[in-house]
Formats: C-alpha cells, sequence, structure tokens
C-alpha cells in the first residue's frame, strides 16, 4: 500500500506525503530483531541521559559532599527560592531567549525576502552567512571580545572614526550593555542561519500559488500576509523553538567573555549552575542539582507553553 | 622426579622475590606536583630551584612537576579532588577551606613549626592542625612611578603617607594630564579592585571593627562605613581607575602601570616583583624603572591610620590520600629553615611566612628593595587576610561582584554598594 | 527588477556579508601577524604573511594534541552515533509495537534538556566509573547528548521510505539486519550525511560538556585548547589568532563541500 505522493525519495517531501506508512509486512512482532535494533540507543540514553537525570533530582535533595550525602529534604529548595542571584540568572536567560528569536527571525526573514528574487553568486552569499554558525561559542566569545576591546576594537574604533567619540564604552564591562552586548552575538551567529534555512523554505513554495498571488493583483504587503506567512508558518515556527531552546541553554558565549558579571548582568542559568557546583568555597553538588532541576522544570514549561501556543503538537508527534 | 624439581623452585622463588624486593627499595618514589606561578618566573625558579636541591639530597624521590595559571589550577583541583585524581603535593591559599572541610589535605603537624612565624602557621589552621606551608605572604602596597611624581609636583613626605586631600589633589593633577593616577584591573581576578575598599575601611575602622564588618557582625550601613566609602566614591569621580577597568587583566595592569601607557600610581600585593621584576620583554617593568612604594593615604577620621592588611599567599599542601605522606612531608620540611626564607627574599622579593632576616640579604636589587619595603611597613598593625580569603559563600560572591568590580567601577553608588552587602549576609 | 532596485539589494547583500564575515577575515588576517605587527596597527594586512605561525603553534603550543584529541573524539562519537542512531530510527519507523511512539517520544523530548540537568551528576557517575578526565568517558557523553537529534532527523526520513521496497525486500528473503543495512541505509544517505554533518560540526565546537568532564592536558579537545590561551599570561593575541583558524578550517572545509546537502536536509525537516 504505497502512501499517496511518497514517491519521491529526497530530502523536499511535502505535507501530503507526511505520516508515512508504517506498514509491517510481518504478522509476528519481531521482538528479537526490535530490541537489537534498539538496545544500544536505549543503553546509551539510560546510562548517560535518564540516569544522570534522575540522579540530578536525588541530590537536589540532599547535601552531596566527596565523602557522604546527607539527605536535607527541602532545604535546598527553600534556599533557592531566597537566592536573588538565581532568580537575576532566570531573568537574563528568559529575556535573552526572548529577544533573541524577535530579533534574528525577524531580520533573517526581511533579507530572506529581499533576496528572493535572483540573485548572482547565492551560493557563495550563503556559505558566507553560514560561517558564523560554524565557529565554536569559544571562537566566537574571543572574537567578540577583541571586537568589543574598549581601546582597539572595531566597535570603538568605528565609532571614533566618525566622530563619535564619547560613545565609546567597555560594552561588556558596563551592566548597563552586557547583556545587550551579547545578545547582539548571538543574533550575529544565528540571523545567518535563520535566513539560509527560510531562503530554501521560500524556494521550495510551490510557484503556482505565488504566481496565481500575482494574477489576481496582490501588492507585495497583500501577498506577504495572506499567501506566503502561512506556506512557510511551520519553518518559522520551528525556527523559533530552534532558537528560544539554544537561547535557554546557553554556556560557552557567556563563560568565555563575561562569565555572569558585571553585577550579575550576564548571569545565566547555566553559568550559576558551573559556578555553585565547581567555584564556591564549597564542594556540596546538592545545591547546583537543585538549581538545574528547578530549571529544568521552568524550561520544560516555557517550551510546552510555546509549542501549544503555536499549535505544533502534530509536529512533536509526526 | 616432582621432589628433586620442589628444591630448585623453591630457590628460585626466593631468589625473585629477594631481588625484587630489593628492586622495589631501589625503586624511585614519584610525587606529583601541581603548581601556580608558570608565568611568575622568579617564584617558578625558585621552587624549580628547591625541588632540584631536595631530589639530590633524597635520590629515591622524584617530583613530577606541571605548572599552571591559577584560574586553570584551581578548576583542575576542585574536580580532581573529587575523583580522586588530585596530585600528593599542590598549590593552595589559605581561603580554600572548603579543602580542610572536606578532608582534602594532609595534616602537617610534624613539621618544624618553630622556623615559621606564628601568624602565618594560624592562617593555615583549621581545628587546631596546620595543613599548609605557607610560602608567600605579601602585604597592599602602592607602588608609584618617581619620576612622574616629582613632574607632577606632589611631594611624598618624610612618612610616605599622604594626607586624605593631598591624594585627592595627587588624582586630580595626575587626571588633569591625562595620567591614570592608579593602575588597576579585574578581568581575571576577584581581589584588586577591593584593595583600594579595604584597606581604607581597614584605617577607618580599626582591626576589631573591621573584622567586625566583614564576618557580619557589624552593619554595613555604620556611618563610619558609608562616609569611607564616600570618601573612595569622591577619588573614583575624580578619575582614580582607568576607563578600562573592569576588563583590565592582572598582566596587562602590571604593564598599563609600568610601560604602557604608564600610570602614576598600582594598588598591588607585595608580590609585584614577581611579574615586574622579570626580563621586560616578559612583561617586567622597564630597565632603571624609577619605583617607589609609599604607605596608603591616611583616610578622613581614622581609628587607625597605620593598620595594614597582610595575607598569607602562594602555599603548597599536601593531598591527604597521598601515598607517600613521610615523602611529602620531608619535602615541606626542606623549605622550613632560615636559610630558604632568606633564600626567597633574595629571588622573589616577597616577604614570606617563613621565618627570616631582610636585613641578611645578599643580593643588591633585593637589599634595596626590601628597605623600601621595610619603610613602609614601619610602625604597622596587622590585619591578618583580605577580604576574599575571610568571606565565604553568598557574602563572598556578593562582596567580589560589589566592591572588586561595580562600586570601583562607579557603576553603583555608596548607598546601592551599602544595600547590597548588607542584604548579602 | 529595475537596476536601482538591484543595486539596493546588491549594497544590502554586501554589507549583511562583510557584517557576517567580517569577524572571520579579521581574524585570518591577525593569524598571520605577529602580535607586536598587530599592537602597531591592529587593522593592517599581513605584510609578510608569517604562515610559520601556523606549525609553531601546533608543536609549541599544543594545537597539534588538542586536534588530535578533538578528531579522535568527535570522528568515534560521530560513527557511533550514525549506526546506533540509524539502528535505532529504522526500527522506530519500521517496526510497530506498542512502546514505539512512547519510546520515540521520551528520546526526542530530551531535545528540550538543559544541559545542567544532567551534568552535575555524569560528573559524579564518570568519577564511579572511572571514565573521568577519559576520551572515552566524553565519547559516550557526546553521542548521548546528539541520540535524540539523529534519530529525530533518520525517524522521519526512514518512515516516508515507501514500503513496497520493503516488501519487495522481504519477499526476497532478506533478513531483518540486511533490509536495514542493504534498503533502508543507502536510500537515506541524504538524512544521515546530514546528521553526519551537524553532528560533527556541534560536537567539534561543544565546549560545557568538555570542559567539566576534561581537565588534563593531554586529553583536552580544541575548544578547551584555545580557552587555556586566554589565561592570564600576557595576551598573545596574533598566536590566539592563529589557534582559532585551526579551530575553525575544518568546519568551514567540511561544510563548504557538503553544504547543499545540509541546506537539504535541514528544510526537509523544517518545510512541510
Amino acid at each position: 500500500m504505497l502512501a499517496p505522493g511518497a514517491a519521491q525519495i529526497d530530502g523536499t517531501d511535502d505535507m501530503a506525503a507526511a505520516s508515512a506508512d508504517k506498514h509491517d509486512s510481518g504478522l509476528r512482532k519481531p521482538w528479537g530483531t526490535i530490541t537489537a535494533f534498539l538496545l544500544p540507543a536505549l543503553t546509551v540514553y539510560v546510562a548517560f541521559t535518564a540516569y544522570p537525570a534522575f540522579r540530578t533530582i536525588w541530590n537536589s535533595f540532599h547535601k552531596v559532599l566527596p565523602r557522604r550525602e546527607e539527605m536535607v529534604g527541602l532545604a535546598n529548595y527553600a534556599e533557592l527560592v531566597r537566592d536573588d542571584i538565581f532568580w537575576r540568572a532566570v531573568r537574563n536567560t528568559i529575556t535573552w531567549a526572548c529577544a533573541s528569536p524577535l530579533i534574528e527571525i525577524s531580520i533573517a526573514l526581511v533579507l530572506a525576502l529581499a533576496l528572493y528574487a535572483k540573485v548572482p553568486g547565492a551560493r557563495f552569499f550563503r556559505v558566507a552567512w553560514f560561517t558564523p554558525v560554524l565557529m565554536s561559542y569559544v571562537v566566537v566569545g574571543i572574537l567578540w571580545l577583541w571586537i568589543y576591546n574598549f581601546d582597539w576594537g572595531p566597535v570603538n574604533a568605528a565609532l571614533r572614526a566618525i566622530g563619535l567619540g564619547n560613545w565609546t564604552k567597555a560594552w561588556l564591562g558596563d551592566p548597563a550593555t552586557a547583556l545587550p552586548s551579547l545578545i547582539f552575538v548571538t543574533s550575529w551567529m544565528w540571523v545567518g542561519f535563520n535566513m539560509v534555512v527560510l531562503l530554501a523554505a521560500l524556494h521550495s513554495l510551490p510557484k503556482e500559488v505565488i504566481e496565481a498571488a500575482e494574477l489576481d493583483n496582490c501588492g507585495w504587503g497583500a501577498k506577504l500576509v495572506f499567501v506566503i506567512f502561512p506556506l512557510i508558518r511551520a519553518t518559522l515556527l520551528n525556527l523559533i523553538v530552534l532558537s528560544f531552546i539554544g537561547k535557554m541553554k546557553i554556556f560557552d558565549l557567556v563563560w568565555i567573555t563575561t562569565k555572569g558579571n558585571p553585577l550579575w548582568a550576564t548571569e545565566t542559568v547555566s553559568t550559576y549552575v558551573y559556578k555553585r557546583a565547581f567555584e564556591w568555597t564549597t564542594f556540596d553538588l546538592g545545591y547546583p542539582s537543585t538549581i538545574a532541576a528547578v530549571w529544568f522544570v521552568i524550561v520544560l514549561a516555557a517550551v510546552l507553553s510555546l509549542t501549544w501556543l503555536f499549535r505544533l503538537r502534530e509536529k512533536l508527534e509526526y | 622426579m616432582r621432589a628433586k624439581f620442589l628444591p630448585s623452585l623453591i630457590a628460585a622463588a626466593a631468589a625473585i622475590v629477594c631481588t625484587t624486593g630489593i628492586a622495589t627499595a631501589q625503586q624511585v618514589k614519584e610525587l606529583t606536583f601541581w603548581s601556580h606561578w608558570a608565568a611568575e618566573m622568579p617564584k617558578r625558579t625558585f621552587v624549580e630551584e628547591a625541588i632540584r636541591q631536595f631530589e639530590a639530597k633524597n635520590p629515591g624521590i622524584k617530583l613530577k612537576q606541571t605548572w599552571y595559571e591559577k584560574t586553570a589550577l584551581y578548576a583542575g583541583l576542585k574536580t580532581a579532588l573529587r575523583a580522586g585524581q588530585a596530585p600528593d603535593i599542590f598549590y593552595a591559599e589559605p581561603d580554600q577551606v572548603e579543602y580542610m572541610e572536606n578532608g582534602f589535605l594532609l595534616d602537617l603537624s610534624g613539621l618544624n613549626w618553630g622556623a615559621v612565624e606564628p601568624w602565618a602557621k594560624e592562617a593555615w589552621s583549621y581545628q587546631g592542625k596546620p595543613y599548609g606551608l605557607p610560602l608567600e605572604a605579601w602585604t597592599v602596597e602602592l607602588y608609584y612611578n618617581k619620576k612622574t611624581m616629582a613632574d607632577l609636583g606632589v611631594q611624598v613626605p618624610d612618612s610616605l603617607q599622604l594626607s586624605p586631600e593631598a591624594f585627592l589633589d595627587m588624582v586630580k593633577t595626575a587626571k588633569a594630564k591625562g595620567i591614570t593616577p592608579m593602575a588597576l584591573g579585574v578581568g581575571d581576578r576577584p581581589y584588586p579592585g577591593a584593595h583600594v575598599v579595604h584597606e581604607a575601611l581597614l584605617k577607618k575602622l580599626g582591626i576589631d571593627d573591621y573584622d567586625k564588618l566583614l564576618k557580619g557582625k557589624l552593619a554595613w550601613s555604620d556611618p563610619r562605613v558609608v562616609d569611607t566609602l564616600k570618601w573612595v566614591r569622591g577619588l573614583i569621580e575624580a578619575g582614580l581607575l582607568p576607563n578600562t577597568f573592569t576588563t583590565l587583566k592582572l598582566a596587562e595592569a602590571h604593564i598599563y602601570f609600568h610601560t604602557n601607557p604608564g600610570a602614576l600610581s598600582f594598588l598591588n600585593g607585595s608580590w609585584y616583583t614577581s611579574r615586574a621584576f622579570n626580563p621586560p620583554d616578559k612583561g617586567g617593568q622597564p630597565k632603571d624603572f624609577p619605583l617607589g612604594i609609599m604607605k596608603f593615604p591616611a583616610v578622613p577620621g581614622a581609628a587607625c591610620n597605620e593598620c595594614r592588611s597582610i595575607a598569607v599567599g602562594g602555599s603548597y599542601v599536601g593531598n591527604a590520600a597521598t601515598k607517600h605522606p613521610k615523602e611529602v612531608t620531608a619535602f615541606f620540611d626542606s623549605f622550613l629553615s632560615f636559610e630558604m626564607g632568606n633564600r626567597w627574599l633574595d629571588v622573589v622579593q616577597v616577604q614570606t611566612g617563613i621565618k627570616s632576616d631582610p636585613n641578611k640579604l645578599t643580593g643588591p636589587q633585593a637589599a634595596d628593595y626590601f628597605k623600601m619595603i621595610a619603610q613602609t611597613n614601619a610602625g604597622a598593625t596587622y590585619y591578618f587576610g583580605i577580604p576574599i580569603q575571610v568571606l565565604t559563600g553568598k557574602p563572598k560572591e556578593v562582596f567580589i561582584q560589589v566592591m572588586n568590580n561595580a562600586f570601583p567601577a562607579g557603576t553603583i553608588n555608596v548607598d546601592d554598594a551599602v544595600k547590597q552587602m548588607a542584604a548579602a549576609y | 527588477m529595475p537596476t536601482l532596485r538591484r543595486a539596493i539589494l546588491l549594497l544590502l547583500l554586501c554589507a549583511y556579508t562583510s557584517f557576517a564575515a567580517g569577524p572571520f577575515v579579521w581574524a585570518a588576517m591577525m593569524s598571520l601577524r605577529t602580535t607586536t605587527e598587530i599592537h602597531r596597527n591592529h587593522f593592517a594586512l599581513p605584510s609578510p604573511a608569517h604562515w610559520d605561525k601556523f606549525s609553531e603553534a601546533w608543536f609549541n603550543s599544543n594545537y597539534g594534541v588538542y586536534f588530535a584529541n578533538s578528531t579522535q573524539i568527535v570522528v568515534s562519537a560521530v560513527l557511533i552515533l550514525t549506526i546506533v542512531g540509524s539502528m535505532a530510527a529504522h526500527c522506530l519507523a519500521r517496526y510497530r509495537f506498542r512502546l514505539n511512539r512512547a519510546i520515540y517520544f521520551i528520546l526526542f523530548s530530551t531535545i528540550i534538556f538543559p544541559p545542567q540537568i544532567t551534568i552535575i551528576s555524569l560528573f559524579q557517575i564518570l568519577v564511579q566509573y572511572g571514565l573521568y578526565n577519559s576520551k572515552v568517558g566524553l565519547t559516550l557523553v557526546y553521542v548521548a547528548i546528539q541520540l535524540p537529534l539523529t534519530i529525530y532527523i533518520l525517524e522521519s526520513f526512514f518512515a516516508r521510505i515507501p514500503s513496497d521496497l520493503f516488501d519487495a525486500a522481504r519477499m526476497d528473503g532478506y533478513s531483518d539486519w540486511e533490509i536495514f543495512w542493504r534498503v533502508s541505509l543507502p536510500i537515506a544517505l541524504p538524512a544521515v550525511s546530514t546528521t553526519v554533518i551537524l553532528n560533527f560540526i556541534l560536537l567539534w565546537n561543544e565546549f560545557l560538556y568538555a570542559v567539566v568532564l576534561i581537565t588534563e592536558e593531554a586529553n583536552r579537545t580544541l575548544p578547551l585548547g584555545i580557552q587555556r590561551f586566554i589565561g592570564d599570561t600576557q595576551e598573545d593575541v596574533g598566536m590566539i589568532a592563529t589557534g582559532l583558524m585551526i579551530a575553525i578550517i575544518p568546519v568551514v572545509v567540511v561544510y563548504a563541500f557538503f553544504s547543499e546537502r545540509l541546506i537539504q536536509g535541514m528544510t526537509a525537516g523544517a518545510v512541510k
């Protein structure tokens, strides 16, 4: 039984061919085979993802020192509620995770639409814009530390060159500008990526629909809102969720550039967990585990509400 | 047949056992050694030489050395200790109480403590037992460029301590001529910015109240504290610190002071020499640099202008889980002599916790330098430890962010700073 | 399209391209200049171009070791991921059994797990099993963190393969394993290469797990090695830039080579 329209076997199948046919031609369930295929993956998963996750939750109810573990019940959680550094970190991270998708994807969309018309050298541009994403956050962090350098970085040098010398700042040293500066860096990284994906999505839109809209004398605005948007909606939403999740997890960039300074302006939950686990004058791993457990719940709630908001449930099941 | 073989078998076995026994006895014991100071040549040279001498005197012991930068060392130790992979001997500073609290350090009660200054031993004591070899001790000194000072027309009094007004004038004069009054940077360290604040507070409050303040028994909203912070704020607003203060790294701050662009003064630990007396192309000060040292200025309404901080700095500790405790202890003992103390002063030119006599120094540079140190320390009353060695947990973290970083940088004012510190306890 | 509009468009594109690629080009230039030259003029072209800095970085600054470690760990991890992931994806896509969707959902949902929820206990666990500070330990952790994404991409691809291919294979007497190896995998090559590239890029640049689980100099990966150079020695900007280039170039090469495939693969998942 062939699923209708499932003839194309390349990556650009469209929606109609989804919900693949899971027809199993055998009558008996080949449990042996199933186990054999799934076992390696599930073993790795249980050993290095599931078990550690549960163990972290277990840790959160204890004081975990090198030679002993002591059950402290909800004491860590009580301390967490009063911990203003933690809540500052949460605010910073969520601000980042909300601001980034808005900035990255809107700019990417504008640029992708501008490029929708045929432009020479498209392939070159695509590779050039994609390169920021290929760099490790460590590399990006070091580069931007230099770019934001007060004395000789290009940002301040450019400001001085055009006569705006008194606008120069220690961008990463001032609590007011540190976080926006970092958000700017991640936008620099990811706009290119989002643009390339959106461009590919735009190019794979069925030509007939666009042409039909043009024949109906739709203005650019109307064409955009009523025709193009609905068609690339799934891609847009995917990118937004991806960007959101990515920023909730961010660690490397902050660690290389500001480490959460100044005055916790760039403190994220991941840097705070690392500091509490490995840099404070204690060996206790229980409290950082508590932070991790609470953060996990927050991330889960945020992502679930986001996907509910976009009603992506069919995407998850697929 | 079997009976005939048996005696020869036994003889062979016995021979094997005997020879391996002898071989083990002659086997070299290797101790692993991790230390900071990879880039600080005087200290590194001193320790490497000490190790060479120790190995020469004890042929059965060899030390495998790895030299690190401080942040990398601390990060590596934290996890290695927990993972049971820590070295036999490693560098530590007395503020790392968590090592002692968790039983990671070797009890060093058996060392020759008669050769060590009592306050240095005290810095490393936990529950009555000593755990560290206090090699480095340092005071906070105000280094300055004699020539620039003379050019600005500022006269440093014989007491070596400027009055608060004279100091503020000095700051303004320097700033007017485009010279940064004081080089300082907190880009990669949690304590330099706080030197200005804690030395001022120590003088204003005196030893006992300063101690109470740090330990949370005196409120940060105390009027004397607020007044001192206001005075410091005045200095900051007059342009005391470089505008790259928050991102300037320690090594860069040294260069900022003595080479490029050159500042008037530099408030740093007396281990300044470990970097500054390197050759100039390795980050050291230029040849014939007119180095002067003065005392931290008097503070208005101070209880004790003679008070200053002294801290035990780089020390060596033993791993409690070491397989060679006797050898580790023997290694530490090799440092505890008058000659070693004096050699440290000669080579490294920083104070030490080992009993020594700066008047008996032989190297000319060292003798001159220690004369200057002796002058600034004349008549001093000491408080032991800098704030980050005394504070722990949340107060320490907030202190680092507020008093080391934001307040000296001028990003928060006195009221905010006081509020944040008060909320931390 | 009117010429003015075209000109503006091209201007916009070039402006954005210099913005996106600018830092990379600047780093490339600095990698060929010595630090003294750089401090004299931060934006000049390299003259002369010091190509020997690369060999100096490789041999004297240990970048050779870091590069070798990264290669070892990432290549092994990607290999294991491809095999284990495709096996699991094939099974989930083509066999119906009660727990199928449950397992798929559990595996997929861990994509949103923040790393903190596992990193602390992973540290404890690896210490317990003597895998702390070892390349093997890090490789296994890398497999675990990329498994959900790999399975997600591959499963959706395997599921789209028309089943009459499998029916035909079965009728020809192929065993389950042969069906997987000889039918599924070859057809799914685009998706498989997508996951290979994605995993390679993500793991080559991975930092958080590496910084927690590896502290020994001899086992450091490239991101850790670079971080070590921004320690508190006098900042050798020129040398660091050279090191950055050593880290970036492999990934750029891999990407430029496979760029078409990657975009195809990504939009396969994105466009429905």
